[in-house]
């Protein structure tokens, strides 16, 4: 599995009926550097959504034929699909996701 | 399948069951002459290849699950071969 | 499978039903001297494994063969290393 940042929807009218009243989201996975940071990966992926992921959460999502083990994809011809919506995120014991507030 | 080299072995207690008491080896995947492709993968070894030999690596996990007779293991890359040391 | 590094942990505030009882991982994939490794990635644990441990990991549609119910998981924490010899040829 990959974090990843929902940056859009994807909306379609014509679509295989196994994706009738699927919500699609557009994520850019994010990667942790050598810094301990979080940052983008140099791809975007369509994922179905089944938590309810809005614009610029940070949410968890499956690939490859895992995806659809997930609840209620099991006839549906997808991919990748958000299984988590994140809380948070530690590295080394210090949290990178929230981020933490500039101290001032 | 992959053309790779025994480079090390993995010693593990905490493991998932169908792992316990099988030997895992890290192998080097190589290209056609013979130099290092890549990053190393853990392969369950079966047939006793030794440190430097070169190998054949099937990332078929139905056969993995065969091997070691659990359909629930996790299972993917095995040695199916110990290559001759002349090819 | 591969070898990689706990460097941290994620927690899910809604997640899918079937996680319950899981761990996620955060895993620097381990690359030999003069590699760079892989992409860092989310590992699904029930080994128990902490930061600092070196832990082999199953990708793709194994990940999920594990489980007794449909798990979206497509990476699974298969083993914790107690130590590695690794030694490629000079």
């Amino acid at each position: 599995m990959l974090l990843a940042r929902v940056i859009g929807t994807v909306v379609s009218t014509q679509k295989d009926e196994a994706l009738q009243g699927r919500k699609l989201l557009l994520l850019r996975p994010l990667l942790v550097d050598e810094a301990g940071q979080l940052r983008p990966g140099p791809s975007t992926i369509v994922a179905v959504d089944s938590l309810g992921a809005g614009q610029g959460e940070t949410v968890l999502f499956c690939q490859g034929s895992s995806a659809r083990q997930a609840a209620g994809m099991a006839t549906v011809p997808v991919d990748a699909v958000v299984t988590g919506i994140v809380d948070n995120v530690d590295v080394n014991h210090r949290t990178i996701y929230p981020e933490p507030k500039a101290a001032k | 399948m992959i053309l790779a080299r025994v480079d090390g072995v993995m010693v593990s207690t905490v493991c998932h069951p169908s792992l316990r008491g099988c030997r895992t080896v890290i192998c080097q995947p190589l290209n056609e002459h013979g130099a290092a492709e890549g990053t190393p993968v853990l392969a369950l070894d079966a047939h006793g290849a030794g440190q430097h030999q070169r190998v054949l690596v099937s990332t078929d996990g139905a056969a993995a699950r065969a091997q070691v007779g659990d359909p629930k293991s996790p299972l993917r890359n095995t040695i199916i071969a110990i290559l001759d040391a002349s090819s | 499978m591969r070898l990689g590094h706990v460097i941290g942990k994620v927690t899910l505030s809604r997640q899918d039903p079937s996680y319950s009882g899981g761990r996620f991982l955060l895993v620097r994939p381990w690359a030999a001297q003069n590699q760079t490794a892989g992409p860092t990635l989310v590992v699904y644990d029930n080994l128990g494994a902490g930061l600092g441990h070196l832990i082999g990991f199953t990708e793709g549609s194994e990940a999920s063969k594990p489980f007794a119910e449909a798990t979206p998981v497509d990476a699974y924490n298969a083993a914790i290393a107690d130590e590695i010899f690794h030694q490629p040829p000079q």
